[in-house]
């Protein structure tokens, strides 16, 4: 009898706990759940008042946006596919025999991992201007090639950082028994090590591509016409389409989907590693 | 040849392509840099740009906005670095024990980690839209009149997107460190009547010291730099009352064409962030 009023309490305590929790996500994701809305509505149940959350949903923005309103958008979405994608395989290609190196050898790692993970910190403003220059007399101004270079270099700390922890946990008799067996370096990296790596791999990916879709500030100094990232594309929306809510609101779910559904499914396998990252940077 | 040597050699070309890459993609643009902020570079002379010294430090130094965009920047990252850490902090203790149950919830505290902040502050000024955003029209339905972007309040509206973005990543370290306390320690405190107030002011809070500095640091130096999301909802207006560091640099360059200022102005940014790596990673030092 004494322990009833007790329970009821933290039954109370939980039922708050949850309504919090659902406030937080709901506050959190409020502009996202908007957005998502609008971009289904029609123009008449945008313009609604008081705004409407029960209608009949409509493709005509996204028809617009991608088809119809000549709006170059699936060009932009196509260039950040292909930005993030080179950007990211090219930062791991890079950074997994140095991370090997550093790990194992020792090489590099009273230098280069310190001058690497700090780059983390700068604010990015500082290479943009010697960046385009340099890009204006290689020829690379405007161009996807030269927009996965920038994503690469963004990359690199975070990549590097992750595979030199993993790496420097799998254990050394792996490479010894190889080495053994007379595997050269390249070999033990391409049977031994890459294989067992996998699983930061996935995880140094995923946050690559996600880092690199994200990327606004080099988009917007170094791109003009053809290799406008998405990122950039959308806010074109803000100026020129004004008026238009619900082709905005369709270009903007359609710019940040990609790495909000990665991110969301990707995060049971690299949540525990993305912390390790972010700390250590 | 000495195994040493050979292991040594075998490092460095291991390393030979990421060196090569950094060399190329940072050196040209430090070294560019600093010829770049000692000459009267523009647009249209690039090639025929002469030694002008420090003219271009002097001029930048002793410019009133200068020092009103990096104080922006600095204020702009303190605040919101606090508010993060406070706003992750009364999450974590009031969400623990859900969370600690139900893993997956967590993923959707922290999708807005995943969009961009250039997106994120399109949707904003989609939402807040003094004449169809779904938050104001709601204000008007309770009779308040808010215009979230106008000069008055928009200070308060950048401050506000900012900390509701990157909230999320002050929680999930901020939950990972609760998580580490071990539940022992919980269970004695409990035992010698400790209430839950208490728990959290004598053991929490100092047990989760070292992960509160590391995230409140790491939240500062990403908003001092904020660009992307300011830029897209005001282009660093009204006049230049949201300009940062990062946009003030932005507009010399590209509205202004004082490139060789730009630059400089960089160098200078560069310079004291330099030194607050330096002050930090002795607080950080300390602290562990």
């Amino acid at each position: 009898m004494i322990v009833q009023p007790k329970s009821m309490l933290r039954r109370v305590g939980n039922a708050m706990r949850w309504v919090v929790l659902i406030l937080a996500v709901t506050i959190l994701n409020l502009p996202v759940i908007t957005t998502f809305l609008t971009s289904f509505k029609s123009t008449a149940d945008i313009n609604a008042f008081p705004p409407k959350w029960i209608f009949s949903p409509t493709l005509d923005h996204y028809r617009e946006v991608l088809i119809t309103g000549n709006t170059h958008y699936p060009s932009y979405i196509w260039n950040s596919v292909v930005i993030a994608t080179v950007g990211t395989l090219l930062a791991i290609a890079l950074t997994f025999p140095a991370a090997y190196a550093i790990a194992r050898h020792r090489t590099g790692s009273t230098w280069l991992l310190p001058i690497v993970s700090n780059l983390r910190a700068l604010p990015l403003i500082i290479f943009a201007i010697p960046f385009y220059f340099m890009y204006q007399s290689l020829g690379l101004l405007d161009t996807r090639i030269g927009l996965a270079l920038i994503a690469c270099v963004i990359n690199i700390p975070l990549a590097l950082l992750m595979l030199v922890g993993f790496i420097q946990d799998i254990p050394r008799d792996l490479d010894e028994a190889a080495s053994l067996d007379g595997a050269n370096v390249w070999q033990i990296l391409r049977h031994v090590i890459w294989p067992a790596s996998r699983p930061i791999l996935f995880t140094v990916a995923v946050l690559s591509f996600i880092y690199s879709w994200n990327e606004f500030l080099f988009g917007l100094i170094l791109s003009t016409k053809n290799a406008v990232p998405v990122t950039v594309g959308a806010t074109f929306f803000v100026t020129s389409y004004g008026v238009k809510w619900g082709a905005t609101a369709a270009a903007m779910i359609l710019g940040i989907l990609p790495p909000l559904l990665i991110g969301f499914f990707a995060y049971p396998y690299i949540g525990k590693s993305m912390l390790r990252g972010a700390i250590k940077g | 040849m000495s195994y040493h040597a050979s292991k040594h050699k075998e490092g460095m070309l291991l390393l030979s392509g990421l060196c090569v890459f950094m060399a190329f993609m940072l050196g040209y643009p430090a070294v560019a840099n600093i010829w770049y902020s000692l000459s009267n570079i523009s647009f249209s002379d690039i090639h025929t740009s002469e030694f002008v010294g420090l003219v271009n430090f002097e001029n930048q130094l002793f410019s009133p906005k200068m020092w009103k965009a990096m104080g922006f920047s600095l204020q702009f990252g303190l605040i919101c670095a606090a508010l993060e850490v406070v706003l992750a902090l009364l999450l974590v203790f009031t969400l623990h024990p859900i969370l600690s149950r139900r893993p997956w919830l967590t993923a959707f505290l922290m999708l807005p980690m995943m969009v961009s902040p250039a997106l994120m502050g399109v949707m904003y000024r989609l939402m807040l839209n003094e004449f169809a955003g779904v938050v104001p029209l709601y204000f008007e339905m309770f009779g308040v009149y808010v215009n979230f972007l106008g000069p008055e309040n928009i200070y308060t509206t950048v401050i506000v997107i900012e900390v509701l973005q990157w909230t999320p990543f002050a929680l999930l370290i901020l939950l990972a460190a609760r998580q580490a306390v071990s539940p022992d320690i919980e269970e004695a405190a409990n035992m010698d009547g400790a209430k839950p107030l208490q728990l959290i002011r004598f053991i929490f809070l100092p047990a989760m010291l070292p992960a509160i500095v590391i995230v409140a640091f790491i939240r500062f130096i990403d908003s001092f730099r904020v660009f992307d999301h300011i830029f897209v909802l005001t282009g660093g207006g009204p006049g230049s009352k949201t300009t940062s560091i990062s946009i003030y640099i932005y507009k010399l360059f590209f509205n202004q064409n004082a490139i060789g200022e730009a630059v400089a102005v960089s160098l200078i940014l560069l310079f004291m962030s330099l030194i607050l790596f330096v002050m930090a990673a002795k607080l950080i030092f300390r602290s562990e």
